[in-house]
């Protein structure tokens, strides 16, 4: 019998065959790996040759869940992803929350492998009496909503179901195309959608009823009480969330000159501007009603309405802070009706909002300076706060056409065609989400070490402590301090994202409540070291991918040239990060990872933690 | 020497300063009581005593509040000086001694009456907590004064009493201490204070649970049928006396490890400068644990780590006008190290936690040595019974004093702060200071409500979560 908390069965499928497997899933794998992002980066580990080209039929896709999923513990829905990034050539993974994530728990897997290409469209049809892989031709070109509703509207049986769908980004390898269920909950940073696209898989859909099973449920409903009880007490979990969103932090970055401006040339976007795009101006003038994912208490999301030309309203979620920033402050727009309907239509599309504003702000920059020819902008007028172009942008990349050709392969390669690859803000070819890393050098640490390049989630949201810590707040300017903040900040992150839970929860509490829920699930003891111990591994695993994949740490992705050079001001100071002091603060990240101080993870270190030496050499 | 009334030297007027104010907060002073003195050496290169003036508020002393005497000769200073003016000139004159300090510690004056006829031989006052145990001594001189102020008796006992003790009690007054710097004298009172406060709470304790004790009829009273005992005759209390006699007998069985001396060579160390806001964390944090009475004046540690180094604050509660050293160590352990650095130490090596305190709340302190009506043994796990603290913590453990680093380790990975008896509280943090400060703040308020409940003869068992009981 499973561990309680799982269903012990992993789905393999080879879409170049067509071969369908359902296996065993290890205890060992649970015991060291847990599951979410755990499990899928060891499974990936397992499986993925480092070398092979992320668009090609030897890429795989690991979706895993989690052991909290299909319980009833908060905000316990979040799916992860894994599988080699498009563009950055190295580990790509997000998760995902919204309903998918429990739907998929449902159908009675823990994690689903997916290898090979398919000859047409196809998706994925996953029921308790059968798993297909079924045409999806008619799904073909179709956006992001018009192809759930079509796959859920014809489920077998008319069932409640539940798809993960990519776009026409997607389908036309956008390097930074996503993958989306529930119209606009996304995994959205790396180009996971590209790689479906590579692969002709248009989608999976699920539908199921099995539960979990609870090993000490006394010990379970006294743990969630604690947890639900600290949530409730929490002012940003209880109010800011439900009522602003994540976009009610615009304000508060730009009051600590974290706010991206004009392709992070500085950190002070005027003020009075802000405000026009600040969670209290779509709380004002945009929300319709607080949205959540699946039964989720703080209900961060944003469902609002705009006017469309004919005055009828045209609804959709969002946006975010990230979307608000990037393409907001970072290109210079802010024009909020303008950046809700290029949010909309790039979540109906499938890009990635926080790649695509970081390359558009990377555009207008290079054009501004004359770097970007009338025909690679397609006789666009890139400029900084042209917003009327937003919405066209959007379209032209995930389309890839006329200028957006260029942008869809994001900003690296464009500033790199342009001959200023340091224009580019980008680590490891990955965009720099909205906290400028001048502005906490936590983040700018993040943003350096972490797996998947500049994401802050899989960095360490040290930004979010800068915002919001409460007593978690940390100094932002220690270069003593950070290698070991970050350290910790990234593994709760692989501690959350291998518990399937949000990572809004960190507002309120720490991973002590997580290892009560787990441990009273499971019947296993994940006590908070056990929980740290797994996320080291997990890193090590992760950084071991990277380093096969042909990462150098000596040039590993330090913040471009800018950061050091032009300082912003912050708490009346001027802040930079010299390339010295960023290579001082990541050299001591990997000794306090217990790595080597070339960043390697060294053969003691690695029997230590119980990764086999010899899959990882292989 | 006349009392120079314009001319204070900056520097020893802010000293002067910083602890009277600080003496008031730690409430070991009415508005005018209580007196401090050191010998200093003025501009000029002369050995003078500063002393504060008679009738001065010490918890907003002026400048003119100080006077500087000759130590050598009388001079008109002195009749303006404090009226126990004699009595530290005897005292600053014993070897070693730079300052002297009076202080209405109420605290171990409570603990301290008795309802003996005049005039009085009070035994001496047996401290139960590790600080004041080791840091003033296992019997700390009790005193009975016909004129307990200024008086040429005082001047004769008290020197000859901190000749060899650090500290001596005026009975129904204050104390009276000696030091090499006035922070140490401040910090020797301090630490009497939180002596007396610990040994009254856990003779609160003992009475509120004595009856309820007594009451119950053990196997063996209903086998030979004897009637339950009576509460506690006033004035005594057996219980505390034979904790007492223990530690005194095998003080290494009661408390966890003994402190590191007090070390005022290190005063205004600060080894890391150039990181301003981790000087900014530890003084907030340092002047929280000393403003709430998380830990006696200069007593605790806390740490943030790096990679190789910690910044560590050797005496961590500490006033913002005050401070205390900020030192940067190496993580390895080394040579010399004492034991609660390497406690530190031994943690980091052993988890992820970025930040470390320990504190000696005295609530935790009195109430880890609580044993449960029925029971032998004293309590291993303090469950909340207020609403707030029941949420945050559901338990906090309470570990033995002998108890292996290991087991803390885990303790503290698990809970994130934990009590042992006789040892203090220590508590991590993943990220910050502020993290770790939480812990200890919120233990002592539980730890308040749980001892209010005792107190009032509330069914402690009852109120405990049945949740919390399991867990
Ligand atoms: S906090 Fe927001 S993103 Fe997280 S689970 Fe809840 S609704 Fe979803």
């Amino acid at each position: 019998m499973a561990i309680p908390g799982y269903h012990g069965r992993v789905l393999d499928i080879d879409l170049s065959t067509g071969n369908i497997k359902s296996g065993a899933l290890t205890p060992e794998d649970i015991l060291l790996y847990l599951g979410g992002r755990g499990l899928a980066t060891k499974l990936f580990f397992d499986r993925m040759e480092p070398a092979a080209d992320p668009l090609g039929p030897d890429n795989v896709i690991i979706i895993a869940s989690s052991p909290l999923v299909g319980s009833q513990a908060p905000t316990a829905i979040w799916g992860y992803m894994v599988f080699k990034s498009p563009l950055t050539g190295y580990l790509g993974g997000c998760n995902l929350g919204g309903n998918w994530g429990r739907a998929f728990k449902a159908s009675g897997y823990d994690a689903i492998i997916i290898n090979g290409c398919a000859r047409q469209p196809v998706f994925i049809d996953l029921s308790p009496e059968k798993i297909e892989i079924r045409h999806a031709s008619h799904l073909r070109g179709k956006n992001i909503s018009e192809s759930i509703n079509l796959l859920t509207s014809q489920s077998p049986g008319s069932r409640p179901c539940q798809a993960l769908v990519i776009g026409p980004a997607g389908e036309n390898l956008v390097k930074y195309a996503t993958v989306a269920s529930d119209k606009y909950s996304l995994y959205n940073r790396g180009g996971s959608g590209a790689v479906f696209g590579s692969k002709n898989l248009k989608g999976i859909r699920v539908c199921g009823e099995e539960k979990i099973r609870i090993s000490d449920k006394a010990r379970y409903q006294a743990s969630l009480d604690q947890a639900n009880y600290l949530l409730k007490q929490s002012p940003i979990t209880r109010r800011l969330m439900r009522e602003l969103g994540t976009a009610g932090f615009v304000l508060l970055a730009r009051h600590l000159n974290m706010l991206p401006h004009r392709n992070f040339l500085d950190a002070e976007p005027d003020v009075e501007k802000v405000k026009a795009i600040s969670g209290e101006a779509i709380a004002r003038c945009y929300l319709e009603k607080a949205d959540s994912c699946y039964e989720c208490p703080i209900a961060c999301l944003r469902q609002t309405a705009i006017k469309t030309n004919d005055a009828c309203l045209r609804c959709g979620q969002g946006p975010e802070y990230e979307t608000v920033a990037m393409m907001g402050s970072a290109c210079d727009i802010y024009d909020l009706d303008c950046i809700i309907r290029a949010s909309y239509l790039a979540g109906e599309l499938g890009l990635d909002a926080v790649s695509f504003g970081g390359t558009v702000a990377c555009a207008m920059e290079l054009a501004e300076k004359g770097y970007l020819t009338s025909g690679q902008s397609g006789d666009l007028e890139l400029k900084f706060g042209r917003s009327e172009l937003l919405e066209k942008l959007v379209e032209l990349t995930a389309y890839r056409r006329g200028s957006g050709h260029l942008l869809a392969e994001g900003s690296y390669r464009l500033a790199s065609a342009c001959g200023h690859p340091e224009l580019a803000m980008q680590v490891k070819k990955l965009e720099i989400p909205g906290y400028d890393p001048r502005a906490s050098y936590a983040q700018a640490l993040g943003y350096m070490t972490s797996p998947t390049g500049a994401c802050h989630r899989r960095g360490g949201y040290a930004a979010s402590l800068s915002l919001l810590g409460g007593n978690k707040g940390i100094p932002r300017f220690s270069l003593f301090q950070s290698p070991i903040t970050i350290r910790n900040l990234q593994n709760t992150g692989i501690i959350q994202d291998s518990l399937g839970v949000c990572y809004v929860t960190g507002f309120a509490f720490g991973v002590e409540p997580w290892s009560r829920i787990v441990s009273s699930i499971t019947g296993y003891d994940f006590s908070a070291a056990r929980l740290e111990e797994i996320a080291n591994r997990v890193a090590s695993l992760e950084r071991l991918f990277n380093l096969q994949a042909g990462l150098n740490p000596e040039e590993e992705g330090l913040l471009p040239s800018r950061f050091a050079e032009i300082p912003i001001m912050s708490e009346g100071k001027p802040r930079a990060i010299s390339r010295e002091n960023m290579l001082q603060m990541c050299r001591d990240y990997y000794r306090a990872r217990g790595w080597n101080g070339n960043g390697r993870p060294g053969d003691s270190y690695l029997k230590a933690m119980k990764v086999e030496p010899k899959k990882a050499e292989s | 020497m006349a009392r120079q009334k314009w001319s204070a030297d900056e520097d020893i007027f802010k000293l002067f300063h910083s602890i009277g104010h600080a003496s008031l907060l730690s409430d070991i002073q009415d508005s005018h009581s209580g007196n401090m003195a050191m010998r200093w050496k003025n501009a000029q290169g002369k050995e003078v005593i500063v002393i504060t003036a008679t009738g001065s508020q010490k918890g907003d002393l002026e400048p003119r509040d100080l006077c500087y005497l000759s130590p050598v000769e009388i001079d008109s200073g002195y009749y303006q000086a404090s009226s126990e003016t004699d009595i530290h000139v005897k005292i600053l004159s014993l070897p070693g001694a730079q300052a002297s300090m009076h202080a209405h510690v109420k605290e171990l004056v409570m603990a301290t009456l008795d309802d003996q006829p005049a005039p009085k031989t009070p035994p001496p006052f047996i401290p139960v907590d590790p600080l004041a145990f080791y840091h003033l001594g296992p019997e700390i001189p009790v005193d009975w004064f016909a004129v307990p102020s200024g008086s040429p008796e005082m001047a004769k006992t008290i020197p000859a009493r901190l000749k060899d003790h650090p500290l001596t009690v005026i009975y129904g007054h204050g104390a009276m201490t000696r030091g090499r710097t006035l922070k140490e004298t401040f910090f020797n009172l301090c630490l009497a204070s939180n002596a007396g406060y610990i040994v009254r709470l856990i003779e609160r304790q003992i009475r509120s649970t004595r009856v309820k004790r007594h009451a119950l009829k053990t196997p063996e009273k209903q086998e030979k049928n004897l009637p339950p005992e009576a509460p506690l005759p006033v004035g005594q209390c057996p219980e505390l006396e034979d904790l007492r006699s223990k530690m005194k007998a095998a003080p290494e069985s009661y408390f966890h490890f003994c402190p590191a001396p007090y070390n005022p060579d290190i005063e205004n160390r600060c080894d890391f400068p150039e990181e301003e806001e981790i000087i900014k964390e530890f003084r907030r944090a340092g002047n929280r644990l000393f403003e709430s009475r998380l830990s006696p004046f200069h007593t605790g540690s806390m740490s943030v780590r790096g990679v190789d180094y910690l910044f560590y604050a050797p005496q961590a509660s500490m006033p913002y006008e005050v401070g205390a050293p900020l030192l940067k160590l190496p993580l390895a352990p080394e040579p010399g190290d004492d034991v609660e650095l390497l406690l530190h130490k031994k943690i980091y090596a052993e988890s992820d936690f970025q930040t470390l305190i320990h504190a000696y709340v005295p609530e935790a302190e009195a109430h880890a040595h609580l044993i449960y009506p029925g029971e032998e043994a004293p309590i291993e796990k303090i469950i909340p019974v207020d609403a707030e603290g029941s949420f945050m913590y559901l338990v906090i453990p309470v570990l033995p004093p002998k108890v292996a680093e290991d087991q803390l380790i885990t303790s503290l990975s698990d809970y994130k702060v934990a009590v042992v008896r006789g040892g203090g509280v220590w508590a991590a943090g993943g990220l910050s200071l502020s993290e770790a400060l939480h812990h200890p703040s919120s233990l002592r308020e539980i730890c308040l409500y749980r001892l209010a409940a005792v107190e009032r003869g509330l069914d402690l068992r009852k109120m405990e979560p049945e949740k919390a009981k399991k867990w």
